[in-house]
């Protein structure tokens, strides 16, 4: 025990460490605020949507009551993407993706993919939130605190007394660094609870899992410096070479695996699809009606009952071009969600060889920000979207009076995302990475 | 200060670090990044362009294939307007991925810009992307401390730098030589960068040229140059001020970490932390009640429409809109389009302006953070920036308010005034040949001028960075010690 205490004060005692202790709590509730904020906005959206949508209906019930038609040529329904608190720790592909939709009942896909208000610069230079500090900083800290353990001995020849006096040199450098991480993860504690506090965190299984993650993740960086330090190179070299292996690691890998991503994997179906749906419906005023509508009347039989108005405009005929956008842009827009599938699957499968991108993959996958949880909430705006149709394309056909329908009903509903992710799973690459760090160490270990 | 002696000391720092096995490996390393960075860079610019004409041609050929049809249907039969990656996009990613690449242009709507890189992709995306500049940006600084961070030091260590300032070297001449020998090694890194640029140009840059291309060439190498300079002094300095070399490594690193990483992502989380970005509900409900109150051109009792078909009636002499010399629904829709329009450009302009306030935190740190100075100088110069976007959302929209008011003055012109409203049907139709008549949308990156203006700022903060450096030098070499 008197000797943990002293490699305590050992690690402590210089200046710079106590400097990027202080420096890295401090990012850490920033992240933390910055993160508050990014929740605070999305919220404060969500409230104005429900406010709105209100008196929205009053407005356009008051102008075009006899016309149900037209009124829903213009009425907006919110739908909302239900904010898992946690997006305030890992912000993901959130700042993006709009986390709430107002869609009309035409075609779903001129809207599916309309975005928010973003600034590019900001989605550029990426959020400051806490996985950034943990999958970015943290790495640096364990270097920092750790490059000169065993060179530090030999430097100052104090190595010599080591191998005299410690019953084992291994554990010696092993309960040197078991002190450096039990004080890192106090830190990560620490900024977990405070995001707990700031964000109203509920202590669920998801937040601890975020955690675990998190002090694995550490974990691995110390048994990555581990093997470079038991080299026993110079401080100037076990710095030099493992702010490589961060940079390598961190920025230069993932940079690459995305250049090669996106120019192996090119999106050009989201265009196709745009393109289709525009023409799917917009051809059709000028082709037969009859035709439009049968084929309407394919999607939907039950509707047949309404007949086949054919003379002049009717809002039967409008809404059943509308349905064409969707129906006749279908191929492409499977190509498109395939396209989007087998990105994701290549991504995942090279993040799993590389820890800092599946921890960024999997945080975003807890928090409910990643890029598939994404794609279920556009398939879920489509199932709203289509139960919106099923509504009120009979009252539409049937030319129902708006005042007749209980407007009040339709309060912005919400989608409720699930985070599907695996704790085992997502726990094996960071556990495998760590491991072979340290089977790759054995070697040296038996030179010490 | 003798240049005699300045040139020893470079020649002799180029023929140090050139020795050493380690430096060949990075060298290695580099030039394979720079191959991979090079052939993406094309690569994506091609593709990505290739799929962009594609469209835009496909999008077009339907829009001609429109039979005879009212103008109306025309205006909202629409078109899309396709960004165009710019030529020196090869080099300078910049908002590239960030950006939308499509928007859906029709009457009396804004459509969003859609489709961004970021809209399909994981969270992989953020970690950054491998372009050439970015290794000019970020790892050439890297390689450069690395090679230069235990020069000074290293002898001040070994004794060297007694024996040299005892035979009469100054430490002016020693500064200033193992600073130029420092950046005439970074060369050895650029120029090949920048040979791969004129070739890919050369060969790939005919399809979306920049205006002025070469001259913006260069002024982005004249930006890489200085900044170049800026860090190999920067490098020695502070070796020459650092007891240690593993101190000066270790400050270097500190100030990479500092000026790269932290921060350019503090100063914009800061931006965007004080000028709140407006949900999208707040903006467009925003210009609705504005709409409202100047005029609703789809409420029937609007008593701006009202008053205004009033004297168009008294002007014209008759009783009903029927008896107009021409379709007055058009013309309600014209001064319609003009009121949403104007009130949409105000908001929009709002939009932006607080957009520029959040990247004016980023553009004024260029005054501290060198990096920041050289990446915006690159991205604008570029024309892959935030102002080159603007830009084409602007070119976009002025496209797009042509093409309705183009629609309205045909079916004002061709329609008769009898028919009062509605689009449909195949009796009030104009002549299909209009459709060809109006032009496409032709995507033109942002014009040099332009470009110039926005870059001024960073421009300005490079050359007071070099000002800066050479005091710098100067007063190390007054204050350096050599023990």
């Amino acid at each position: 025990m008197t000797t943990f205490k002293l490699f305590l004060q050992q690690c402590i005692r210089s200046k710079e460490v106590w400097i990027s202790l202080l420096l890295i709590t401090l990012l850490g509730i920033t992240s933390i605020i910055i993160g508050n904020k990014h929740l605070k906005r999305q919220q404060d959206a969500i409230a104005e949507v429900n406010t709105y949508q209100a008196q929205h209906f009053d407005r356009q019930v008051a102008l075009h009551n006899e016309d149900l038609g037209l009124l829903l040529y213009y009425a907006k329904f919110a739908y909302i993407n239900t904010l898992n608190p946690l997006a305030g720790l890992s912000i993901g592909q959130a700042d993006v993706n709009p986390t709430v939709k107002r869609i009309t009942i035409k075609t779903f896909e001129a809207q599916k993919y309309d975005t928010d208000l973003v600034n590019p610069m900001n989605l550029q230079s990426g959020n400051l939130d806490l996985s950034f500090v943990i999958i970015y900083l943290f790495p640096l800290l364990v270097i920092v605190l750790s490059f000169n353990v065993l060179s530090e001995e030999t430097e100052t020849g104090t190595w010599r007394l080591v191998t005299i006096q410690a019953r084992s040199k291994l554990r010696f450098i092993i309960s040197k660094l078991l002190i450096r991480l039990v004080l890192l993860y106090v830190i990560l504690m620490f900024l977990f609870f405070i995001a707990k506090l700031v964000l109203n965190l509920t202590f669920n299984s998801n937040f601890f899992w975020m955690l675990g993650l998190s002090m694995l993740y550490t974990l691995f960086w110390f048994t990555l410096t581990f093997f470079i330090i038991i080299f026993k190179k110079s401080s100037g070299f076990n710095a030099l070479l493992l702010l490589s292996v961060w940079l390598i690691l961190i920025i230069l890998l993932p940079a690459g695996i995305n250049a090669y991503v996106s120019s192996k994997h090119p999106v050009p179906e989201a265009l196709s699809t745009a393109i289709a749906q525009r023409d799917g419906y917009h051809t059709k005023w000028d082709t037969d009606k009859l035709a439009t509508i049968e084929k309407f009347y394919k999607h939907y039989p039950q509707f047949k009952k309404y007949g086949y108005p054919t003379d002049g405009f009717n809002w039967l005929w409008y809404y059943a071009m509308q349905q064409m956008g969707d129906d006749d842009s279908k191929n492409q827009q499977e190509a498109l969600n395939e396209k989007i599938k087998l990105r994701e699957e290549t991504s995942r499968q090279i993040a799993s060889l590389i820890p800092n991108m599946h921890l960024q993959l999997v945080f975003n996958r807890l928090s409910g920000t990643s890029m598939s949880q994404q794609m279920d909430y556009l398939d879920a705006t489509d199932a709203f979207h289509e139960k919106l149709r099923l509504f009120f394309y009979p009252k539409i056909f049937e030319k129902q009076h708006a005042d007749i329908i209980d407007w009040n009903q339709f309060t912005p509903e919400y989608h409720e995302t699930t985070s599907d992710v695996s704790p085992v799973q997502s726990m094996i690459p960071i556990v495998i990475a760590s491991i072979f760090m340290i089977l790759i160490s054995i070697p040296m270990i038996r030179r010490l | 200060m003798k240049w005699t002696n300045v040139r020893l000391f470079a020649m002799n720092f180029w023929h140090n670090a050139t020795t050493l096995k380690t430096f060949y490996f990075l060298y290695l390393i580099f030039i394979l990044l720079t191959a991979f960075a090079a052939v993406s860079g094309i690569q994506n610019h091609i593709t990505q362009n290739d799929i962009r004409e594609e469209h835009q041609t496909k999008a077009r050929q339907s829009w001609e294939a429109n039979p005879d049809k009212h103008p109306h249907r025309m205006a909202h039969f629409g078109t899309f307007a396709f960004r165009i990656n710019a030529a020196l996009g090869i080099f300078d990613y910049g908002l590239e991925s960030f950006t939308g690449n499509t928007v859906f242009l029709e009457a009396h709507r804004q459509n969003s810009v859609n489709f961004s890189e970021a809209t399909f992709s994981t969270g992989m995306l953020r970690f950054g992307e491998l372009s050439l500049s970015l290794l000019l940006q970020l790892v050439l600084p890297l390689i450069l401390f690395f090679l230069g961070f235990s020069s000074v030091a290293k002898d001040r260590q070994n004794g060297t730098l007694k024996m040299l300032l005892s035979q009469g070297a100054t430490w002016k001449e020693i500064l200033f030589g193992k600073s130029i020998g420092l950046f005439t090694i970074s060369m050895l890194f650029f120029i090949p960068i920048f040979l791969a640029v004129i070739i890919a140009l050369l060969i790939f840059g005919q399809q979306a040229a920049n205006d002025f291309l070469w001259l913006r060439l260069l002024l982005i190498s004249c930006g890489y140059l200085s900044f170049l300079f800026i860090i190999s002094s920067i490098t020695i300095i502070v070796s020459a001020s650092t007891g240690t070399s593993k101190n000066a490594l270790l400050r270097l690193l500190g100030i990479w970490l500092l000026l790269v990483v932290l921060l350019p992502k503090s100063a914009q989380a800061m931006g965007n932390y004080w000028f709140p970005t407006p949900s999208k509900l707040a903006f467009q409900s925003a210009i609705e009640k504005e709409v409202i109150k100047k005029g609703d051109s789809h409420n029937p009792n609007d008593p701006h429409y009202n008053n205004l078909k009033d004297s168009v009636l008294s002007v014209h002499n008759v009783n009903k809109v029927t008896d107009l010399p021409f379709n007055y629904s058009g013309f309600v829709m014209r001064e319609g389009e003009k009121i949403t329009s104007s009130l949409y450009r105000k908001h929009h302009k709002k939009l932006i302006n607080i957009y520029k306030s959040q990247n004016d935190i980023t553009q004024f740190s260029s005054f501290i953070n060198p990096f920041i100075a050289i990446k915006q100088l690159s991205m604008t110069m570029s024309g892959t920036d935030f102002s080159s976007y603007i830009d084409f959302q602007n070119q976009a929209d002025n496209y797009r308010y042509q093409l309705a008011q183009t629609m309205n003055e045909l079916q004002m012109e061709y329609i008769s005034p009898k028919k009062k409203s509605g689009s449909e049907g195949k009796t009030h139709v104009v002549n299909h040949e209009h459709w060809e008549e109006f032009k496409d949308f032709n995507h033109q990156p942002m014009a040099f001028s332009k470009s110039i203006k926005e870059a001024f700022l960073a421009l300005i903060s490079i050359v007071l960075w070099i000002l800066f450096t050479f005091w710098l030098l100067l007063f190390t070499s007054k204050k350096a010690k050599a023990i």
